[in-house]
């Protein structure tokens, strides 16, 4: 089995890597202070996630398929936004933000079929297509997602690189142990966490992509004001999206 | 690399059609009252050891049902047992040695007649084998995360090849008497799912292992065909019907001079379970065989216990003696019932043996039985 026991030494990795790693700590002294700002951010999303009821089933091995079936349930509904709302900012950087524009919308393309891999997974362990489809959002989904619209309408806006910080980070660190531990507690085949998996390689190239837009020297003080403070709110709202399935 | 699901058998189905019959109401039922072959029948049957069946034929030998209701009556006793629907399906495996009509397949009329919604068919033909062939593709389908639930089912309508329409004017051996008091009607299904049932124990499927020994072995059952050999333009499909009925190929024939043969070869394809290490002998505590007639209860019983010395009569189960040979079925029927009436405790592992006459074929599948989730020390 996959290991799992990366949960725990994430957040020290990234801090690490942040402070330690040449380009980013070389690049100027308010990259590196936004990559230790991002870092603490990421540290108090992954002590909040410890506390969420349906990864600590995970973690102590008592989660259900029910649980698993209702967390890509609730994801769905919200995964289906994200290509959207990155889309949207993509069109209000003007063209002196040319490279997030671009990034905004090679991000967006990539993203847009995401949702048809929940969507196998979920009828792959029993569920009905209809119904998924027929979702809505939870409470936290509806704050998440009405939060990237609103921030996305923004004349460029560039805290979100922030929110990728958070949402890639997931996927690039946490998707794939939570598919290695649903498959150890659950006996899940591949074929179940097609979504999960995935997201480890694809959200770790957007990762990286994260970091050179981050060491490029076009994040001014405010801009990086901006992209702490959006971390923030979406570390949060994510949080309670997974804290509040079905609601 | 790559990660699969596990198959549980979660609901068990069976279903036997119109009363049982005892020996002496099988005449009335698919005829051959003359002196001589009462005589052949009373002999066969005290070879067989058979004492009840079922016909989905009427006291005057005309069919009630077809085979595919046979079937879908099992399914739906299965679907009941596990609490869920047809619509909760999304493969079903059929096995049968003979549907109801040539064309299209069986699983086809089978899911026609059953409902649900979409779903992945398979027609497993063959003769009883088939059953666990059609089990074997469904649960990999399981196990690789395709389907989450699926539904196996094996049926068959022999009596309807047994009645004396059949065998008027025909020159019948024993290769023909043999098998027309032996065989009988029925369906068994399970529900096969990637998580074991909620609430009551199931049936982990560990494996399956299904081998042909038809490169070495000539046919020993058959219909359709004049002789044990197959010749171009000389199956029941190339000649005129008449003829090919004037020719008894429409009688099921099995060469009983191959079976000694057939039983040696079940017995060294079980050496090999054991051999390769499938079947932990110390670990093995149920064994349900199908076998055609209690001639050869004996012999696999005493080969098996060659090997598994404390295998003892309690650990062995057959139904053959009440509810007839099935064919395809059998093995359901026989596994429904052990199911039901308790004979296995979680912890306890189940050796399901099928060997095929009909060019060979031997199949054996390996359960175990588990608590249900809850009783795994696993807190829902």
């Amino acid at each position: 089995m996959t290991d799992t026991t990366t949960d725990t030494t994430t957040a020290t990795t990234i801090a690490a890597t942040s402070a330690a790693d040449a380009p980013l700590a070389g690049a100027d002294t308010g990259a590196r202070t936004l990559a230790d700002r991002l870092a603490e951010v990421w540290i108090e999303l992954e002590e909040r996630l410890e506390h969420v009821p349906v990864l600590r089933r995970l973690a102590d091995g008592t989660v259900t398929i029910d649980d698993y079936q209702r967390l890509l349930f609730n994801l769905r509904q919200q995964v289906v936004d994200g290509s959207p709302w990155i889309s949207r900012a993509a069109s209000n950087f003007d063209i002196d933000h040319f490279e997030l524009r671009s990034a905004a919308i090679r991000h967006a393309e990539e993203e847009h079929r995401d949702y048809l891999m929940i969507e196998r997974d979920y009828v792959a362990i029993g569920g009905s297509l209809d119904e998924l489809r027929g979702g809505r959002k939870n409470v936290g989904s509806e704050a998440l997602s009405g939060y990237m619209f609103t921030y996305a309408d923004r004349p460029n806006p560039v805290g979100l690189l922030g929110a990728m910080f958070i949402i890639e980070g997931l996927g690039a660190k946490r998707a794939a142990g939570w598919a290695a531990r649903f498959q150890e507690v659950l006996g899940l085949a591949d074929n179940q966490v097609h979504f999960m998996q995935y997201h480890q390689e694809a959200d770790s190239e957007h990762t990286g992509d994260l970091e050179a837009i981050l060491t490029s020297g076009i994040i001014d003080d405010a801009a990086a004001d901006e992209i702490v403070r959006c971390a923030q709110v979406v570390a949060r709202l994510y949080a309670l999206q997974l804290e509040e399935l079905d609601r | 690399m790559g990660t699969t699901a596990t198959a549980y058998l979660t609901g068990f189905g069976r279903y036997l059609p119109g009363d049982p019959v005892e020996n002496d109401g099988i005449a009335a039922r698919l005829g051959g009252d003359d002196a001589v072959t009462e005589r052949i029948r009373r002999r066969i049957l005290e070879m067989n050891g058979i004492r009840q069946r079922h016909y989905a034929l009427d006291e005057h030998g005309e069919p009630t049902e077809l085979n595919e209701e046979l079937a879908v009556k099992a399914l739906r006793a299965a679907l009941d047992d596990r609490g869920i629907d047809a619509a909760d399906l999304r493969m079903l495996a059929c096995a049968t040695t003979m549907g109801d009509a040539l064309v299209p397949g069986f699983a086809s009329m089978v899911h026609g007649r059953l409902g649900g919604g979409p779903m992945q068919l398979l027609s497993a033909s063959g003769v009883c084998a088939s059953s666990l062939a059609a089990l074997d593709a469904a649960a990999a389908k399981i196990r690789l995360g395709d389907h989450p639930r699926a539904a196996v089912v094996g049926s068959e309508l022999a009596s309807r090849s047994l009645r004396q329409l059949r065998f008027d004017g025909i020159r019948a051996g024993m290769d023909s008497h043999f098998l027309r008091w032996m065989l009988s009607d029925g369906a068994g299904a399970v529900v096969l799912e990637f998580q074991p049932h909620p609430s009551r124990p199931s049936l982990r499927l560990d494996w399956v292992r299904h081998v042909s020994l038809a490169h070495e072995h000539d046919v020993c059952m058959r219909s359709g065909m004049a002789g044990a050999e197959p010749s171009a333009g000389a199956t029941w499909q190339d000649v005129g019907i008449a003829d090919a009925e004037a020719a008894g190929m429409f009688v099921l024939r099995q060469d009983v001079s191959m079976l000694d043969e057939l039983a040696e070869a079940g017995l060294r394809q079980f050496e090999e379970l054991v051999d390769i290490g499938l079947v932990d002998v110390r670990h093995l505590d149920h064994v349900v065989c199908h076998y055609s007639t209690n001639a050869f209860r004996d012999l696999a019983f005493d080969g098996l216990r060659r090997r598994i010395p404390t295998l003892d009569t309690e650990r062995w189960f057959s139904n053959l003696e009440t509810r007839g040979n099935t064919g395809s079925a059998s093995i359901f029927i026989a596994l429904e019932e052990a199911w039901r009436t308790g004979r296995f405790a979680p912890g306890e592992t189940v050796l399901l043996a099928v060997p095929e006459s009909g060019r060979f074929s031997f199949a054996f599948a390996h359960l175990t039985v588990v608590a249900p989730p809850n009783q795994q020390g696993a807190p829902t």
